[in-house]
């Protein structure tokens, strides 16, 4: 990156958030786009902040996820409780290691990962730190794919407790573990979608 | 068509080039793609919907997996799933997994079929510009292809003590999914606009 890059922000230039559209002298307040009808903000409003909160909040809940359980599994031998790691362990005992290790990557790496490489972007973008900028915003790209894969078990959870239903046989039931997990995927799905990959490159440029 | 466009993701000007691109382009700082291949006619997004309501009516229609233990033997829906969870006044996971299998696979394809038909004959449908902008919103709210890996999670885990049997539903999820992601990366939202800057005003 050599000398000053002709952005957006230098040009007096700004593209609708929701549409792309280049806008020209939209310095006006509550100006909305003329193509999609979006309210117009050179940077997604209060970026850094709502993923900071948003993330502090998953961080708290990601605890309770793994350590509730998150479905309970009663049959006429024994009662069992399942967190989510020892579901992992299930699978793996079944002699299903690839699903085991499914599960074990998209419900306990991903989240995991998610929060802690969005916490470095969240931090890097308010420091405007100048290095590795197109690691970091390829980064971002990635926590964006992989995302939505936490949502696997919440998946597998509900259909188990619904099809395992079975009169004094068996049953299950859906334990706490499950909502805290559940709200960890989105709060952190929300949290990407907050964060403005832009403010990585905003400084010194 | 402004001469200037703004990464999305850097906000790096660049000059649109005047020449239709037919191949996909990259911010020369981010490496954002910024344009895509402009070879998608309207007529392929309209047909990839269609297909996708097709299936959406029969994996909701038909049991998606049927399990047999002791005699006794449980079947659910897509939406059963759902209820399922419901029942158990688990109701919040329940919503949760209500709109992400079922409402919003039907509105983003609901809501693309509503702004492309119209396209397609030359007119203009009704309050279309919000509705684009709807389409982009729902979009990444759709997790049918996780779901179908959920499926697939649970039956391992049951098929241990139960029989399970995959039902239509299931199949028909499958190929919604190859479906949805195809007509998914043929609407994005640039081409979207495209669409309606070629078409009346």
């Amino acid at each position: 990156m050599t000398g000053r890059a002709a952005t957006g922000r230098s040009l007096g230039l700004l593209s609708c958030l929701d549409c792309h559209l280049t806008i020209r002298d939209a310095k006006a307040p509550h100006m909305r786009c003329p193509r999609c009808h979006a309210s117009l903000h050179e940077r997604k409003p209060h970026s850094l902040g709502l993923t900071t909160a948003l993330l502090i909040l998953a961080a708290v809940l990601y605890v309770p996820a793994n350590l509730l359980p998150v479905m309970d599994t009663n049959t006429p031998f024994d009662d069992e409780s399942d967190t989510i790691m020892s579901g992992v362990l299930v699978l793996l005992h079944s002699g299903s290691w690839p699903i085991a290790a499914l599960v074990f990557i998209a419900s306990i790496v991903v989240p995991l990962l998610k929060i802690l490489a969005l916490a470095v972007l969240t931090y890097s973008a308010w420091a405007g730190s100048p290095s590795g900028r197109l690691q970091r915003s390829q980064l971002y790209r990635v926590l964006e794919y992989i995302g939505r894969w936490s949502m696997l078990d919440i998946y597998a959870i509900s259909l188990l407790a619904t099809l395992v239903q079975v009169q004094s046989f068996a049953s299950v039931i859906v334990g706490w573990g499950a909502w805290a997990f559940g709200a960890v995927v989105v709060l952190t799905l929300l949290a990407t979608q907050t964060f403005d990959e832009r403010l990585l490159w905003d400084a010194h440029t | 068509m402004p001469l200037v466009m703004l990464c999305p993701a850097c906000d790096l000007a660049h000059r649109r080039s005047p020449a239709p691109a037919f191949a996909r382009t990259r911010c020369v700082r981010c490496r954002k793609p910024l344009q895509v291949a402009r070879n998608t006619t309207i007529d392929t997004a309209i047909a990839l919907a269609a297909c996708a309501s097709v299936l959406m009516f029969l994996a909701n229609a038909y049991p998606l997996v049927a399990m047999h233990v002791n005699g006794a033997s449980r079947q659910t829906t897509l939406i059963g799933a759902a209820l399922g969870l419901y029942e158990q006044h688990d109701k919040t996971l329940a919503v949760l997994v209500f709109l992400t299998i079922f409402v919003a696979p039907l509105l983003h394809v609901a809501t693309l079929l509503y702004v492309l038909v119209p396209l397609w004959i030359g007119r203009r449908a009704y309050g279309q510009n919000f509705v684009i902008r709807l389409i982009t919103r729902v979009r990444p709210w759709s997790f049918t292809e996780v779901f179908l890996l959920g499926t697939v999670v649970a039956l391992v885990r049951l098929a241990k003590f139960a029989h399970v049997v995959p039902g239509v539903a299931l199949w028909s999820c499958v190929l919604l999914m190859l479906c949805l992601s195809a007509m998914s990366n043929r609407t994005s939202s640039d081409q979207l606009w495209q669409w309606v800057g070629r078409g009346p005003r």
